[in-house]
């Protein structure tokens, strides 16, 4: 990586001795859109405000573009912050929300007026200028909050859960926008969600983080195919878990005995380990696939129609697991149904922890 | 008829019984030519209005009244608004006790506050006047004031004044710019209620004023002396200012409430 924008050299933050953010180290590249998603109570948060200058670390530092700011306040941060809550300024105008940070560097009126104009254009609300806050919906008023962080040119935008008030049809569509957004302007994006469809959806990179501690980084796809946690496994989306033994291994192949059944997967392990297998509801096939390990016909117990796809659980009568699959529409399933069920074997998560 | 019906009915009676008619009837006999005030309506008449507005000692002290009520309510607006402020931001270790102690003076009775002044003043040598009055006002003021604005210090207004921070506002720019506009509302709501109790207030007005007095106290030395039909119109009048505070207060409550409801 070149110089990270942003550096998070051991950080930790802790309340009365108990641990919000565990040891941590992260950077950051410039034009990067990174994402903190974890269940409440995760931490990212406490690193967004850590980043931002609304919590001191309770150890190590916090750099930005190579300088040291862990003791600097937010107003000498080259940081600003989308919140939550929006929180626009409630007596003021429109325009005024956007050209306030500009106002504070002491740009003068008419140039504020003229690009607090540009911005309320890059987010949709042109000629929204002179209205009151309070006559603007959710998605509006999340707009003018965008626009009013983004006015100050920072280095690096924060965004704390700015989607969580939003309905879903709006929340997506503001998630096409933040994207395009941050690719126009090129500014390091840092946003902090619980939702993984978000998270996936938007993120060059994710960080999941589960209890204060980091528990996968990597790019959307990675983190969802082949996560490297069981947290990570099970809060990315639905997966089959399963527990086994390796009893064989070779340089690169390891056969690990399941409850479906022995599988092949391309890791290196030590025969007697005990590891554990994820595999997503929809990289298990139906019928025989090229290369796929054959894991028997398994009897489908229960169906529900989820619009896109069919999600249906299926025992397999030689070993009675159980696993959860995703069908086309189109195949049909019924309860009661015999299909033959495989695996790739690249599809095959082997978890570190 | 239903319980409920007759409990309804019961209340609304004895409120305008109890509440209205005495009004009514006061401001009636401010109209009333005659000595007496005595029904029957006896004909429409200006003259005890004119009486009053002639009446240089009850002149004074309508103005007495509106320099005490004013400066002592900015006073119990201003440091109610900064305890309040330091409270919720600065958060101090015994927050809620010191809480507890700014509002204490709501439970304490009037006399009580005022025979405490007395003795204070007396011990330091500071003589009645209409500036006692106006720290006696002040005193039972701020913890209402304190009430009003720290009531909207919440989460959501911290991180109004966290996002001026973050957008590069010092301290100061953030509380001029920001907090005190923001809070405008509750602080001429505050303003003015505080206003409406000094306004009406008499045991503290009587017992730390000596030559100048407020209005209250007037008519008190007026209730004395004799019955005249001036205090009809000098009652009719403190009422209608009172109310008028009270749709102040009250259209600003409602504007507010529109706007952040």
């Amino acid at each position: 990586m070149a110089e990270p924008i942003v550096r998070l050299d051991g950080i930790c933050k802790r309340y009365d001795g108990a641990a919000a953010v565990e040891r941590l180290d992260l950077d950051i590249a410039a034009g990067e859109f990174l994402v903190l998603l974890g269940p409440s109570g995760s931490g990212k948060t406490t690193i967004l405000s850590m980043i931002g200058g609304f919590a001191l670390p309770t150890e190590g530092r916090v750099l930005i573009a190579g300088e040291d700011v862990t003791e600097l306040p937010p107003a000498k941060r080259p940081t600003a912050t989308v919140f939550q809550d929006y929180a626009l300024f409630p007596h003021l105008s429109v325009r005024s929300n956007v050209g306030f940070g500009l106002a504070m560097r002491r740009v003068p009126k008419p140039e504020r007026h003229r690009r607090a104009e540009a911005m309320l254009k890059l987010v949709g609300l042109e000629g929204f200028g002179d209205r009151s806050v309070h006559q603007l919906s959710g998605g509006q008023q999340q707009r003018v909050a965008l626009a009013r962080a983004i006015a100050v040119e920072p280095k690096v935008l924060l965004l704390d859960e700015p989607l969580g008030a939003l309905d879903l049809a709006l929340r997506r569509q503001m998630q096409e926008e933040l994207v395009r957004i941050q690719k126009r302007l090129g500014t390091t994006f840092v946003h902090v969600t619980h939702d993984q469809e978000e998270a996936m959806s938007i993120a060059d990179r994710v960080v999941v983080m589960n209890k204060g501690r980091v528990e996968d980084v990597g790019p959307p796809s990675r983190v969802y195919l082949r996560p490297a946690s069981l947290f990570t496994a099970s809060f990315m989306g639905e997966s089959n878990i399963l527990p086994g033994e390796v009893v064989e291994a070779t340089a690169n192949a390891a056969w690990i005995k399941t409850a479906a059944g022995i599988l092949t997967v391309p890791a290196t392990a030590k025969v007697g380990e005990t590891v554990t297998l994820s595999i997503r509801p929809e990289q298990l096939q139906i019928g025989r696939s090229e290369g796929g390990i054959a894991l028997g016909n398994g009897r489908i117990r229960e169906t529900s129609f989820q619009g896109t796809h069919m999600r249906a659980r299926a025992v397999l009568p030689a070993s009675g697991a159980d696993v959860l699959l995703r069908a086309p529409v189109s195949a049909n399933l019924a309860v009661g149904d015999m299909v033959e069920l495989s695996v790739r074997p690249a599809d095959i998560a082997v978890l570190e922890r | 008829m239903r319980f409920r019906d007759v409990a309804v009915t019961l209340y609304l009676t004895s409120a305008i019984v109890f509440i209205f008619v005495p009004v009514a009837i006061l401001v009636q006999y401010s109209f009333q030519d005659g000595l007496v005030p005595v029904p029957p309506f006896r004909g429409f008449s200006l003259r005890w209005w004119v009486s009053m507005l002639a009446n240089r000692r009850l002149m004074e002290a309508l103005g007495n009244s509106v320099v005490v009520g004013a400066a002592s309510s900015f006073v119990a607006v201003l440091l109610g608004f900064l305890a309040a402020y330091g409270l919720a931001r600065a958060r101090p270790r015994h927050a809620g006790r010191l809480q507890f102690g700014l509002m204490a003076p709501l439970t304490v009775p009037y006399i009580i506050i005022a025979l405490g002044l007395l003795n204070t003043f007396g011990a330091i040598g500071v003589g009645r006047s209409l500036v006692t009055v106006g720290i006696g006002h002040a005193v039972i003021n701020l913890p209402l004031c304190f009430a009003i604005v720290y009531s909207q210090l919440g989460a959501h207004q911290a991180n109004i004044e966290r996002a001026a921070h973050d957008l590069g506002a010092s301290d100061l720019q953030a509380l001029l710019l920001i907090t005190v506009p923001m809070l405008w509302p509750a602080l001429l709501a505050a303003f003015f209620i505080a206003f409406t109790l000094s306004w009406d207030e008499f045991v503290i007005a009587f017992l730390l004023s000596r030559f100048d007095v407020t209005l209250p106290v007037v008519i008190w030395n007026m209730l004395n002396a004799r019955l005249d039909p001036t205090l009809n119109a000098v009652g009719t009048l403190v009422f209608a200012i009172s109310i008028g505070l009270v749709i102040v207060v009250a259209l600003l409550l409602f504007r507010w409430g529109r706007r952040h409801g």
